[in-house]
């Protein structure tokens, strides 16, 4: 495995949940009456 | 609300295609020899930080037409990009720090990059706290008006600081007036990433911008 790993997949899992997680609560505000 | 279905389908076109990233970055992109796979944080620190800025410049072109042509839509559209570009810039101070930790021996560090792209962050925040503060709209759109172009006006100082400081920050190695200085596979990498994180862009700003619309209808009609 190459060097410094897992701070590439924390960087990469993060990014993902922030975006997602954006997404989400938009989605979320169009569903509010 | 068409211009709500628009935006979530351009939001979820983005979200697979940063799936694809991904697999492009961590598959099919060569390690770099001395940061191993640390470097690969390059693809998504960089994009986002391109998108933050860009959301902040947008910001600061509609608050110079409000100011000029009072268009409610530019208001409107300022809000939306600020919000947005508060997402971008969050991922930017949360990857740059995790990049820096193996490279330079610390996560953060009071340089002049550093500094000023946690204040663009700050000043995202200032702007929706802004909002959230004043209720006549016109107040508050001229308000944030000024306040986004203040945003516009710090982008440069962020571009050229690695340029007129000292930093342990990097200078670019694709915008800058020479040739990039990254090899073809690597940057095509970076080049997809950017695209798939400016669409996402476009379809958060769309869908934000469609919300702020059905909220002033609504409270129009109540």
């Amino acid at each position: 495995m190459p060097e410094n790993t897992s701070y590439m997949v924390a960087a990469y899992v993060i990014t993902a949940a922030i975006l997602l997680g954006y997404a989400i609560v938009l989605y979320r505000r169009t569903l509010k009456p | 609300m068409r211009l709500l279905k628009t935006g979530r389908w351009i939001t979820i076109v983005g979200l697979a295609l940063l799936a694809a990233v991904y697999v492009r970055a961590l598959a099919f992109t060569p390690v770099e020899r001395f940061q191993g796979a640390a470097q690969k944080i390059y693809y998504i620190h960089v994009p986002s930080a391109l998108c933050a800025m860009l959301a902040m410049g947008l910001v600061g072109v509609a608050g110079i037409l409000y100011l000029l042509i009072k268009d409610p839509r530019f208001d409107r559209f300022g809000e939306a990009s600020a919000e947005v570009g508060t997402a971008f810039s969050l991922v930017m101070l949360t990857t740059g720090p995790i990049w820096a930790k193996p490279i330079w021996g610390t996560w953060w560090t009071w340089d002049a990059r550093l500094t000023l792209t946690l204040f663009l962050f700050l000043l995202f925040l200032g702007y929706l706290l802004l909002r959230g503060a004043v209720t006549d709209p016109g107040l508050r759109a001229r308000y944030s008006a000024v306040l986004g172009i203040c945003g516009l006006a710090l982008l440069p100082f962020i571009h050229l600081s690695v340029y007129l400081f000292r930093t342990l920050h990097p200078q670019p190695i694709v915008l800058k007036p020479s040739a990039p200085s990254l090899p073809g596979e690597m940057l095509v990498t970076l080049l997809f990433s950017f695209l798939v994180f400016t669409i996402l862009y476009v379809g958060f700003v769309t869908q934000r911008y469609a919300l702020s619309l059905l909220r002033e209808q609504a409270e129009q009609h109540a």
